[in-house]
C-alpha cells in the first residue's frame, strides 16, 4: 500500500489471511488450516455474514476450519508444537482433498518455521500446501493470489504434457466478488462455446484432480488487471504456460471481444468464433428487444457513478456505455493499488471515446467519494437551468447507499460489501450475466412502482 | 468479586484478562451433574488437542463500540482486523433506525499495519491517523481498538493518545483487543468497560449537576448488544411497572453522556458473564448497588430477575403482583403452541448464561433438553446450573466449547434432537445435519422477559412446523468430517479435564 497513508476508511475487504481462508474454502473439498490467533476465522466469518450477500462458509469454511488458535504461550515459546499437534489431528477428523495451511499475523511475527512442520505431514495420503499469508502482508484479494501461488508451487504437478484447447481461468476472487460462482460459470460457458476445456478451480465442475493437472493447460486466462496476475506470471515460470490478461467481460460488446481475443489466442477457427459470438449476441438481444418500449417510455437512461473493485469498476462502466446507453461519468476504484496497476486500469477506460469517457479516480475512503463527485458536478445553487446529474444511478457497494441518497440516485450493490442482497448463483459476466445486471439495475428503479 | 485490595482494576493501564481474574474453563465434556458443586471437573487448564475456528475478544468488543453515536472506531492493527465491522454495520443500521428513526452506518478506520509497520512499530502511523481522522471526519469520540499486531510490536497506544489528545477535538480512548492474549472473549466486555470507566465517566464541564431525586428512581440497564431494542422495550416495560426510569448502557450510549451511568440508584445486569467488571466498579467507586444474578430469559428467570430488582428498591409486593399477573397471561397465551412444542428434544449452544437461561426457558415451554453447549464456564453461572438441573435433570450432556463445531456435529448425530438453537454463525452444522434450527441470538428478535418467551415459542412453533429447508439440505450437503469421527467419543480431544463424579469422560 502507498506509504503515505496512515489509515483506510472502512476497508472493503479483509486481510491476506482472510482472503486465503475463503479462497481455500472455495476449492473443491478444500480445507484451510489456520495457524493464527483465535479470532481470525471468526473475523472472516463475521465479515462474510455482514458483506457477503448472505453467503458464508462452504464445504469447510467459517468456524468449521481447523485452526491452532495460538495464544500468549505460543507467542513466547513459538507455535510450532501446537501446529504439529493440530495437523496430526486434522487428518483424523477432517475429510478433504486439498489441505492448505494459511498463516496469520502472530505466527508470521514470531517466526514459526511453518514449512518444516508441514513437510512432516506431506506424504502420499495427503498433500499439504503452505501459504504464508500473515494478515499484514496485504488485503484479501492478495490472499487469493498467495493461495494460487502456493498451489502452483506445491500442488500442481510439474512437467505434464500440454493439452491443446485446455485453459485455466483465474481473476475472479471467491467470496470477495460475491457473484464469483455465477461469474465463473458464465465465463466457463463462454469459453466452452469456443470448444475450450476449462479449469476454473472454484466451480462445482472443478476437482482437486484437475487442479493437480493444471499444468497441462496450453493457455491461462486472467480476467483481471490485478487479481491473479502475479500467480499467472509464476505459473508461466514454473509450468511454461503463457497467459492472456483481459478484463472480466460484462455485456455483449465486451463478451464478443473476449471471445474473439481468447479464441484467436487459443487457436480456435475464425468461423467457430464468429458463430459463437453471433449465437450469443442474438440471444441477448432477443431478450432485450422486449424492453424497448418501457426503456423509452419510462425514460430508463441514467447518468451513473460506478464504485467498485478492480474488476467491477472496469467492466461495469464499459457495459453501461457501450450496450445499455447509459452515462457513467465517474468511476471510483476502491482497492488499494500500486501506481502501475492504477495506470493499467485507467488505460482500460481510454477505449471509451470522448465525450463519453468517464473520469476515473482511485479512492479507498467512502466518505471522500462525494468530494470527487462534486469536482465533476458542483453542488447546485438553485438555478433552474443549472447542469444536473439526474436521473442518476450509483452502482457500488452497500457502503455507497449514503452517497447515492446524497446525490438523489438509485443504487445497486455489486462490489463488496454487499450487505443488502442475497446472491447464490447469479453472475454478471458474459452475455446472459449482463441480462441479470440489466434486470437488477432496472428493478431497483421501478421497485416502488 | 472484590477488587484487588484497595486498588481498583480501573487504576491499571490494562484490565486483567479473565484467565487471571476468574479462572474460567473452555473445555469440558460430560454431564451437568459433573460440573456442579464448584466446577471441579471444568478446569482452566483444560484444552483441546484439535481445535477449529473461533472468535476473539475484538469481535464482541466492536459489536458494542460500533453502536456508539458520533464515534469513529479506529482499528489499530493489520488491514483485516475488525473487518467484522461489515456485520456490525448491519446492527448499527437497524439499531439506529429503531432508536433514532434513521439507519446510520458505523464509521470506522484501519491503520492497516503493513510489513514495514511490523518492523518499526505502528505508533507514528497511529498518531498521524488520529490527527487526520480528527481533522477530516470530526467525530466527537475516537475509540482506538488495538489488535494482535501492535500487541506483539509493543506499541504504546496510551502514550500516543496522551501525546496527541491536546491537539484534537475528538476525545480518544484505547480499548485493548489483542486476540492472542485471551481465550475468553468475554474479556471484551472488561476491555471496553475499562476504557469507558477510565475516560468517559467524569461529567464534562457544563454537564447538568446530579439530581438526587432523579437518580433514586433511575436504574442502569446493562446491554452489551446481546439484546436488541425489542428486548430493551420489554425490560423497560417491566421496570416501569416498578416506577423506575431506565438508562440503557452501554450499547448506543452517547460517549459524551456516559457519565450518566454514575448517576443512577441501581445497576441491573442482564447477564453476569457480561457485566460483573463494570458493576463492581460502579459499586466501589460511585456507591451504586447492583443486581447481578439472573438473566431475564425464561419465565421463572424473568420473575427472579424482577424480584431481585424490586427487593433493592423496596417494592417486593408490587413485583409479586406483577409476576403473578404476567405469568398467568403468558401461560394462557402459550397454550396454543404447546401441542407442537411438548416433548420435542433440543440442543442449545451459546454463551454460558444465555445457553443455560434459554435451556431453562425451553424446558418451561415443554421441550426436553438433551444437551447444553456453552462457550466457557466460570463461577457466576452456578445458580443458573442449579435452576436448569432442577428443571431438566442433572444428567443432561454439558459441553464447554468455544465453538468447536466438530464436537457439536458428533453430539447432534448421537442425540438426534428435534431442534437446535445456536449462536450467531453457529447454526449451519445443525442445519446440514437436518435438524430444525433457530438462532439463540439476533438483535432484531425478542427473547427476554415474558413477551420474549412468547415470541421464542412462536418462532420455534414455526420452525418445527416446517423444517424442510434443513431436511432437504441434509440430504444433499456434507459436513467435512470423516466417518470415523462420528464413531469416536465426542470429547476425545479434550485433555486435562478434571475428574469429577459423573463427568462421563472416556
Amino acid at each position: 500500500m502507498p506509504a503515505e497513508r496512515s489509515y483506510i476508511e472502512r476497508p472493503r475487504y479483509s486481510c491476506a489471511l482472510s482472503g486465503a481462508m475463503t479462497t481455500v474454502s472455495a476449492l473443491p473439498r478444500g480445507v484451510p488450516i489456520l495457524h493464527a490467533a483465535p479470532g481470525c476465522a471468526g473475523n472472516t466469518t463475521w465479515t462474510q455474514m455482514g458483506g457477503g450477500a448472505l453467503q458464508v462458509g462452504g464445504y469447510c469454511g467459517a468456524l468449521t476450519v481447523p485452526g491452532t488458535n495460538v495464544g500468549e504461550n505460543d507467542v513466547v515459546f513459538g507455535g510450532e508444537r501446537r501446529l504439529r499437534e493440530e495437523l496430526e489431528h486434522t487428518f483424523e477428523v477432517i475429510d478433504g482433498d486439498i489441505f492448505v495451511v494459511v498463516t496469520g499475523c502472530v505466527p508470521a511475527m514470531i517466526g514459526d518455521d511453518v514449512r518444516s512442520v508441514v513437510n512432516e505431514f506431506h506424504d502420499a495420503r495427503h498433500a499439504v500446501v503452505v501459504a504464508d499469508t500473515g494478515g499484514f502482508k496485504g488485503n484479501s484479494y492478495y490472499g487469493y493470489d498467495l493461495v494460487l501461488e502456493a498451489l502452483f508451487r506445491q500442488y500442481v504437478r510439474p512437467e505434464v504434457a500440454k493439452v491443446a484447447r485446455r485453459v485455466n481461468l483465474w481473476g475472479v476472487v471467491p467470496s470477495w466478488d460475491v457473484f464469483w460462482r455465477g461469474n465463473l460459470a458464465e465465463l466457463r460457458g463462454l469459453l466452452r462455446s469456443l470448444g475450450l476445456e476449462v479449469n476454473a478451480f472454484f466451480t462445482q465442475d472443478d476437482s482437486a484432480r484437475a487442479i493437480r493437472e493444471a499444468a497441462s493447460a496450453s493457455l491461462n486466462i486472467v480476467v483481471s488487471d490485478v487479481y491473479g496476475v502475479r500467480p499467472a506470471e509464476i505459473f508461466r515460470e514454473l509450468h511454461g504456460t503463457d497467459f492472456l490478461q483481459i478484463p472480466m467481460p460484462i455485456g455483449p460488446a465486451a463478451s464478443a471481444e473476449f471471445l474473439e481475443t481468447v479464441g484467436e489466442r487459443a487457436g480456435v477457427t475464425r468461423r467457430r468464433i464468429a458463430a459463437a459470438v453471433k449465437r450469443q449476441t442474438r440471444a441477448y438481444f432477443g431478450y432485450i428487444e422486449t424492453l424497448a418500449d418501457c426503456f423509452a417510455d419510462m425514460d430508463l437512461q441514467r447518468y451513473a457513478v460506478v464504485i467498485g473493485d478492480a474488476n467491477y469498476a472496469t467492466a461495469v462502466p464499459r457495459f453501461l456505455v457501450e450496450d445499455l446507453g447509459w452515462l457513467p461519468e465517474l468511476v471510483v476504484y476502491t482497492d488499494l493499488l500500486e501506481d502501475e496497476a492504477k495506470a493499467a486500469l485507467a488505460r482500460r477506460h481510454e477505449r471509451i471515446a470522448e465525450p463519453l469517457r468517464p473520469k476515473v479516480v482511485f479512492e479507498t475512503d467512502s466518505e471522500q467519494i462525494v468530494r470527487h463527485f462534486r469536482e465533476l458536478v458542483p453542488e447546485g445553487d438553485g438555478d433552474r437551468y443549472q447542469r444536473r446529474f439526474s436521473p442518476a444511478f450509483v452502482v457500488g457497494s452497500s457502503l455507497d447507499r449514503r452517497f447515492a441518497a446524497t446525490i438523489g440516485a438509485a443504487h445497486l450493490s455489486v462490489s463488496f460489501p454487499v450487505a443488502n442482497r442475497a446472491v447464490l448463483d447469479r453472475g454478471y459476466a458474459g452475455f446472459s450475466g449482463s441480462l441479470r445486471l440489466v434486470e437488477d439495475l432496472l428493478s431497483s428503479i421501478v421497485a416502488g412502482r | 468479586m472484590s477488587e484487588r485490595g484497595t486498588k481498583s482494576y480501573f487504576e491499571l493501564l490494562l484490565p486483567p484478562k479473565r484467565e487471571t481474574r476468574l479462572k474460567p474453563c473452555t473445555a469440558y465434556g460430560g454431564t451437568l451433574c459433573g460440573l456442579r458443586g464448584g466446577g471441579a471437573a471444568c478446569l482452566d487448564t483444560a484444552d483441546r488437542a484439535f481445535t477449529q475456528g473461533s472468535i476473539c475478544l475484538l469481535l464482541p468488543a466492536i459489536g458494542t463500540i460500533s453502536s456508539l453515536p458520533n464515534t469513529a472506531v479506529l482499528m489499530h492493527g493489520a488491514i483485516g482486523c475488525g473487518s467484522s465491522m461489515h456485520a456490525s454495520t448491519a446492527s448499527m443500521r437497524s439499531g439506529s433506525l429503531v432508536r433514532r428513526g434513521a439507519a446510520v452506518d458505523s464509521l470506522w478506520f484501519s491503520t492497516a499495519m503493513n510489513e514495514s509497520d511490523v518492523i518499526s512499530g505502528g505508533e507514528q502511523k497511529l498518531e498521524r491517523a488520529l490527527v487526520e481522522i480528527d481533522g477530516r471526519y470530526a467525530p466527537r469520540t475516537i475509540v482506538v481498538v488495538s489488535g494482535c499486531v501492535p500487541g506483539v510490536t509493543g506499541d504504546d497506544v496510551e502514550g500516543v493518545i496522551a501525546r496527541v489528545q491536546p491537539s484534537l477535538s475528538a476525545r480518544v480512548l484505547p480499548v485493548h483487543c489483542e486476540g492472542f492474549r485471551t481465550k475468553i472473549w468475554a474479556t471484551a466486555y472488561d476491555a471496553y468497560y475499562h476504557a469507558f470507566g477510565r475516560y468517559l465517566f467524569e461529567a464534562p464541564p457544563g454537564a447538568p449537576p446530579p439530581d438526587q431525586a432523579r437518580a433514586q428512581r433511575t436504574v442502569n440497564l446493562l446491554n452489551v448488544s446481546s439484546m436488541g431494542r425489542v428486548d430493551e422495550l420489554e425490560l423497560e416495560r417491566l421496570l416501569k411497572l416498578l416506577d423506575l426510569e431506565v438508562n440503557v448502557f452501554p450499547v448506543f450510549a452517547d460517549p459524551e453522556r456516559m457519565y450518566e451511568v454514575t448517576r443512577a440508584g441501581l445497576s441491573i445486569s442482564t447477564c453476569p458473564t457480561h457485566d460483573d467488571y463494570l458493576l463492581t466498579h460502579l459499586e466501589e467507586r460511585y456507591g451504586i448497588p447492583s443486581v447481578l444474578r439472573h438473566m431475564p430469559i425464561g419465565i421463572g428467570n424473568t420473575g427472579s430477575w424482577l424480584r431481585d430488582v424490586a427487593a433493592r428498591v423496596g417494592r417486593e409486593a408490587q413485583a409479586r403482583e406483577i409476576v403473578a399477573r404476567e405469568e398467568a397471561e403468558l401461560r394462557f397465551a402459550l397454550e396454543r403452541f404447546r401441542p407442537v412444542l411438548e416433548g420435542k428434544t433440543v440442543l442449545v449452544s451459546a454463551g454460558e448464561y444465555r445457553a443455560l437461561a434459554t435451556a431453562t426457558l425451553l424446558s418451561e415451554l415443554g421441550l426436553r433438553i438433551l444437551a447444553v453447549r456453552t462457550f466457557h464456564h466460570d463461577e457466576f453461572a452456578e445458580t443458573e446450573y442449579e435452576t436448569l438441573a432442577a428443571r431438566a435433570g442433572a444428567d443432561l450432556t454439558l459441553n464447554v466449547a468455544n465453538c468447536q463445531p466438530f464436537e457439536e456435529a458428533n453430539l447432534i448425530r448421537r442425540l438426534k434432537p428435534d431442534v437446535f438453537l445456536g449462536h450467531y454463525a453457529g447454526n449451519a452444522t445443525a442445519s446440514k445435519l437436518g435438524v430444525a434450527t433457530h438462532t439463540i441470538y439476533n438483535v432484531g428478535l425478542n427473547y427476554v422477559g415474558y413477551k420474549g418467551a412468547y415470541e421464542l415459542a412462536g418462532r420455534l412453533y414455526r420452525q418445527l412446523k416446517n423444517p424442510a429447508f434443513n431436511r432437504r439440505l441434509a440430504a444433499h450437503a456434507a459436513l467435512p468430517y470423516r466417518k470415523g469421527w462420528y464413531a469416536s467419543e465426542p470429547f476425545a480431544y479434550i485433555r486435562n479435564q478434571g475428574e469429577a463424579e459423573g463427568a462421563g469422560r472416556t
